[in-house]
């Protein structure tokens, strides 16, 4: 019944998925923690780092959710219901979107969208650097850190992770 | 710039395995380097294009241009193939990772300092992306406004983005409309 219930809410979730994983953060840890518990937001936050820290898309978080909640099988569901929906607009809109190059709508499309998705990305991070009711400066520290490190250098994001994890071991 | 796309499903797929397989710390510049630079698949403004088209779409961003450049190559079963050769590795090292992290966790105070730590990193991402895709346009105050009003529903308030999002979005759409945006 869980793993039905994680479908349905990730196949939404997908498709609000506007600039990626990003974006809808804030959401899925109202949706995962705060609403139906299937978390801690430590655990949470936990999940997202696994999943900054391997390889490939972040949109695998997801499928570290459906894991948690329901084994292997809800990892595969997880993840084909965060990115079907989404994957179907695709293959769906590709043709539609190269026809109206030149059209206002389009332009205006994408002008608006830009920040709305800032905004979301923004209240992502502030979130995920408070997982406590009560703000910890030493997570605000680190992740303010990180911020104005990757503004200011090109060093692969990676260093940053790896950073993060050795002052974590420091302060925490 | 010379460029030929993949000939078969196969070399398709070895291709996104390969984008998937290195990405640590982000896909993009991984997508870029095996589809532009090492495979010469297509040239670097047909990729950003793509992109661009990948990022205003819901869904992750080198998975939607798997779809959009499967489609093109080969139709659904080039969508299909490309999308399974990028997700495969990713999927199956982080779910491996996970499980150790559980088995581990439990016993191990600093591994969790560790993680929690790179989460705290991860976040400082976010922000830091935030503050890289918003700088150009928040000298505009309309744009400023949204952002700010953005933010504080979604963080602060905690509202649900099936709220946040269609309310902003039309507003948005209004002001970019009339020119402000």
């Amino acid at each position: 019944m869980t793993l039905l219930e994680v479908a349905l809410y990730f196949c939404v979730l997908s498709i609000f998925s506007v600039g990626g994983l990003p974006s809808v953060m804030p959401e899925m840890q109202r949706y995962v923690v705060e609403v139906k518990g299937w978390m801690s937001p430590a655990e949470f936050m936990q999940a997202f780092a696994v999943g900054q820290a391997a390889p490939g898309p972040n949109m695998l978080v997801t499928s570290l959710v459906g894991y948690h909640v329901a084994g292997l099988t809800g990892a595969l569901v997880a993840l084909a219901a965060m990115c079907g929906p989404a994957a179907v607009l695709a293959w769906w809109v590709s043709d539609l979107w190269d026809r109206f190059k030149d059209s206002p709508w389009r332009k205006a499309i994408q002008r608006a969208i830009a920040p709305i998705v800032v905004g979301m990305i923004l209240a992502g991070g502030v979130i995920l650097a408070t997982p406590d009711a009560t703000p910890d400066w030493r997570l605000w520290s680190i992740a303010a850190a990180t911020a104005i490190g990757i503004l200011v250098t090109k060093v692969n994001p990676l260093w940053y992770l790896a950073a993060g994890g050795v002052l974590g071991a420091i302060l925490l | 710039m010379q460029v030929s796309p993949p000939r078969t499903l196969l070399e398709l797929f070895t291709g996104f395995l390969s984008i998937g397989a290195r990405s640590f710390g982000g896909v993009m510049p991984w997508a870029h380097r095996v589809m532009v630079e090492e495979r010469r698949w297509m040239t670097p403004e047909d990729f950003t294009e793509t992109i661009g088209l990948c990022q205003f779409l819901p869904g992750p961003n080198v998975g939607n241009a798997s779809i959009v450049l499967g489609k093109r190559w080969f139709g659904i079963a080039g969508s299909l193939v490309a999308f399974l050769g990028l997700f495969a590795l990713p999927f199956v090292w982080v779910l491996t990772l996970f499980a150790f992290y559980a088995d581990f966790a439990a016993t191990s105070p600093m591994l969790r300092a560790v993680v929690t730590g790179v989460g705290a990193a991860g976040a400082g991402m976010f922000i830091g992306t935030a503050i890289k895709l918003g700088k150009p346009i928040a000298r505009n105050p309309y744009v400023l406004a949204l952002i700010a009003a953005c933010f504080v529903a979604v963080a602060i308030v905690r509202i649900s983005l099936a709220v946040v999002l269609p309310v902003g979005l039309g507003i948005a759409l209004l002001l970019a409309r009339r020119g402000r945006l």
